[in-house]
C-alpha cells in the first residue's frame, strides 16, 4: 500500500445485489493509470454490473468506488462510456454524426446546444474510427461493426482520461476487431486508462496488458503475464476451460 | 357562423400541435399507452378540482389533473419495479383504478351539476368557441384557445430548451445518466407535460381521442423521416392537416368533430403507411418482388455455371427440363428464363440455355459473396 501512487479507479469492498442475490461480492480492484485492462469471466459473472457500478448506474449494497480519489459524480467529465450495442434502439431517428456529437453533451451541460466546434470534434473522432464517409447515414442502416465504431467515436469525442467499454468486440467482423484493438492500444499509448469487458479468452494476452478475472468474486487482477494463469482461469470458470495449455 | 368555423379550426389545430410535440417522444420511448393511461387517470383529479372550484375552466383543474397524471406514471413504475407485473399489466391495473374513482365521484356527487360523462369521454369541439374570455366588456375569443395556446407555448419552450436532453435520454438513458443529465427528471418532466397537455386537450376532444392526437401524427411522421427535428416539425404539420380535414369532414357529414379528426388521423397514417417511397408497404412489396426475380435469375445463372463444360451440361441446361432440375413451377421457370434472356444473363442455343459473359460474371460474383 503506497499512498503516493495514484489510482485511476479504486474499487473497495463493492457488493451489488438484486434483492438478496449478490451479483458482485466484496470486490476490490485497483486500476493503475495507463493500463489496458480486460475484465473476463463467465456469463453472469457480473462484468457489466461492475462497469455500471463504477459509473454510478447501479447502486451498490456496500463498498465504494473512487476515480482518481474522488467519487464518480465529481469526475464525470474524465470518464467515457461505451455501452453494449444492444442497449439502444437503432431505429431512433438520428444519424451517425448526431450520435457522435452526443459524446459532447456532458461538456456542454444543460440547455446549451452543440455547434460548429462539437461538429468538428465529432468529425475528427469519426475519421479515427474510419466512419467519416457515413456521417448522414441513419444508424439502423449500419452493420454491427459500423455501429460499434460509432459508439467508440462517441466515447472518443468525450476526450476522457478513463474509458469503460462493455463488450466492444461483440458481433463485429475481423476488420473492425483489428481496428478497435489498434484504437485501444493508441489510447493507452496516449496515457489513457481503458477498461474493457471481454469475452474471448484466446485474445486476452494479445490485446491487453492487464486483466481482471471475475466470477461474482474477484478471482485475481494484475498484469496479464502474472495473472492470466491456468490456475486462476480454472478457479474463474470452474474447470471448464478446455483450451488452456 | 364564419367566425365559429374559424375558431373551431384554430382550436383544433392548436390542440393537435400541442399534443403531437410531446407525442413524438412518447412514440420513440414506446410509451403511447402511457398517454392513454394518463388521459383516463386524470379524471379524479379533474373531478376533485371541479368540486373545489365549481368551474370547468379554472387553472386549478389543469394543475390537479397534471398531478394525477404524474401520480399515474409513478404508480405504474412502482408496480413495474416489483417485477411481479410487466409494464402493460401495470398500466392496465393503474388507470382503470384511478378512472373508476373519478366515475364514482361524478355519479355520486355531480349528478346535477354541469360535468357529464359524455363530455369527459368525447369532448365537444363544436361548443368550445361559445365559452368566451371577456374582459372590460370586450370579447377576447374562446377560452379554450387561450388554454391550449398556453399549453402549446409551454410544450414548445420545454422542447426547444431541453431538445438535446430529451433526445439523449430517449435514445440512450444510461449515457444520459453517466453524463449527469438525470434521465428520471427528464422523464417526469415530459410526463408532466403530457398530463397538462392531455387535460387541456380533453376539454376539446375528450379523453379517448386525445390519444389519437398524441400518437397518430408522430407515428405517421416516424415513417417519413430519419431526423428527430424533422419528425417534430412533420408531426406538427400532420396534426394540423388532420385537424382541419377532420373538421371539414365533420361539417360535410354533420358528425362529431372529434370523431372525424380521429378518423382522418387514421386515414392519413394509412395513406403514408401504404404510399411512402422506400418504406411504405407498396415500396416494400415492389422491392421484395424485384429481389425475388433478381435472385431467381442469379440462381439460374449459378446452376448453369456449376454444370458448364461438364458431361451433364447438356441435360442440365435443356430449357424444357429446367423446372425439374430446379424443382420450380414450370410457368415460373419460363418467366425466369424470359427475364434472364432479356437481361442477357443467358442466350438460347436451340433447346439449350448458355451463359453469356455477363451471366458468368453475375454467377461468379454471387458465389464469392
Amino acid at each position: 500500500m503506497q499512498a503516493s501512487k495514484p489510482k485511476a479507479i479504486e474499487v473497495t469492498d463493492l457488493t451489488v445485489a438484486y434483492q438478496d442475490k449478490p451479483v458482485l461480492w466484496d470486490i476490490d480492484l485497483d486500476v493503475p493509470p495507463g493500463v489496458l485492462l480486460s475484465i473476463v469471466g463467465p456469463n453472469g459473472a457480473g462484468k457489466t454490473t461492475l462497469i455500471k457500478a463504477i459509473l454510478g448506474l447501479v447502486r451498490p449494497a456496500a463498498g465504494n468506488v473512487l476515480i482518481y480519489d474522488k467519487p464518480y459524480e465529481a469526475q464525470r467529465r474524465i470518464v467515457g462510456y461505451v455501452p453494449q450495442r444492444g442497449s439502444v434502439d437503432w431505429d431512433f431517428p438520428t444519424n451517425v454524426l448526431d450520435v457522435v456529437m452526443m459524446g459532447r453533451y456532458g461538456a456542454l451541460g444543460w440547455v446549451r446546444r452543440p455547434g460548429k466546434n462539437e461538429r468538428e470534434l465529432a468529425m475528427q473522432a469519426l475519421e479515427k474510427v474510419g466512419m467519416e464517409a457515413y456521417i448522414t447515414r441513419q444508424i439502423s442502416q449500419l452493420s454491427g461493426g459500423q455501429q460499434q465504431r460509432v459508439f467508440l467515436a462517441r466515447a472518443l469525442v468525450q476526450d476522457a482520461t478513463i474509458y469503460l467499454m462493455d463488450e466492444p468486440f461483440q458481433g463485429v467482423d475481423a476488420t473492425t476487431e483489428r481496428a478497435i484493438v489498434t484504437l485501444l492500444q493508441e489510447l493507452r499509448a496516449n496515457g489513457k486508462t481503458v477498461v474493457v469487458v471481454h469475452h474471448d479468452l484466446q485474445t486476452v494476452t494479445d490485446y491487453f496488458d492487464w486483466v481482471m478475472l471475475l466470477n461474482i468474486r474477484r478471482i485475481a487482477s494484475g498484469p496479464v503475464e502474472e495473472t492470466f494463469t491456468s490456475d486462476n482461469l480454472r478457479e474463474t470458470y470452474g474447470g471448464r476451460v478446455a483450451f488452456m495449455k | 357562423m364564419l367566425q365559429g368555423h374559424f375558431d373551431i379550426q384554430l382550436i383544433a389545430i392548436v390542440t393537435a400541435v400541442a399534443c403531437a410535440l410531446p407525442g413524438v417522444f412518447l412514440v420513440l420511448r414506446r410509451m403511447t399507452l402511457m398517454s392513454d393511461a394518463i388521459s383516463h387517470a386524470i379524471l379524479p383529479g379533474i373531478v376533485l378540482a371541479f368540486f373545489l372550484t365549481e368551474s370547468l375552466s379554472s387553472p386549478l383543474l389543469i394543475l390537479a389533473a397534471a398531478g394525477t397524471g404524474v401520480l399515474t406514471v409513478f404508480l405504474v413504475e412502482l408496480l413495474q419495479r416489483t417485477k411481479l407485473v410487466k409494464e402493460d399489466a401495470a398500466i392496465g391495473l393503474t388507470f382503470p383504478a384511478l378512472f373508476s374513482v373519478g366515475v364514482i365521484l361524478i355519479s355520486r356527487f355531480a349528478g346535477n351539476v354541469h360535468l357529464d360523462m359524455d363530455a369527459v369521454l368525447l369532448g365537444e369541439l363544436a361548443y368550445a368557441p361559445l365559452n368566451k374570455l371577456k374582459a372590460f366588456g370586450y370579447d377576447l375569443g374562446p377560452v379554450s384557445l387561450y388554454v391550449m395556446g398556453a399549453i402549446l407555448v409551454l410544450n414548445l419552450v420545454f422542447i426547444l430548451l431541453f431538445y438535446k436532453e430529451l433526445k439523449l435520454a430517449t435514445f440512450d438513458a444510461s449515457l444520459a445518466a453517466t453524463l449527469g443529465f438525470a434521465p428520471a427528471l427528464i422523464h417526469y418532466g415530459l410526463m408532466t407535460l403530457v398530463s397538462i397537455t392531455t387535460v387541456g386537450a380533453f376539454d376539446a376532444v375528450g379523453s379517448i381521442l386525445v390519444v389519437a392526437l398524441i400518437a397518430g401524427p408522430p407515428a405517421t411522421a416516424y415513417l417519413m423521416t430519419d431526423r428527430l427535428s424533422r419528425m417534430l416539425i412533420l408531426s406538427a404539420i400532420i396534426g394540423s392537416v388532420n385537424a382541419v380535414s377532420g373538421y371539414w369532414l365533420a361539417s360535410l357529414f354533420d358528425v362529431s368533430i372529434a370523431g372525424a379528426i380521429a378518423t382522418t388521423t387514421l386515414l392519413i397514417f394509412g395513406l403514408v403507411f401504404v404510399l411512402i417511397p422506400n418504406r411504405g408497404i407498396i415500396a416494400i412489396a415492389r422491392r421484395q418482388a424485384r429481389q425475388k426475380w433478381e435472385f431467381a435469375q442469379t440462381m439460374l445463372a449459378i446452376h448453369l455455371f456449376n454444370h458448364e463444360g461438364l458431361p451433364e451440361a447438356e441435360a442440365e441446361s435443356a430449357i424444357a427440363d429446367l423446372h425439374e432440375h430446379l424443382s420450380w413451377d414450370p410457368t415460373f421457370t419460363n418467366q425466369v428464363v424470359k427475364h434472364a434472356l432479356n437481361n442477357q444473363y443467358v442466350s438460347r442455343k436451340e433447346t439449350q440455355l448458355a451463359l453469356t459473359e455477363h451471366g458468368r460474371t453475375i454467377a461468379q460474383q454471387a458465389l464469392v459473396q
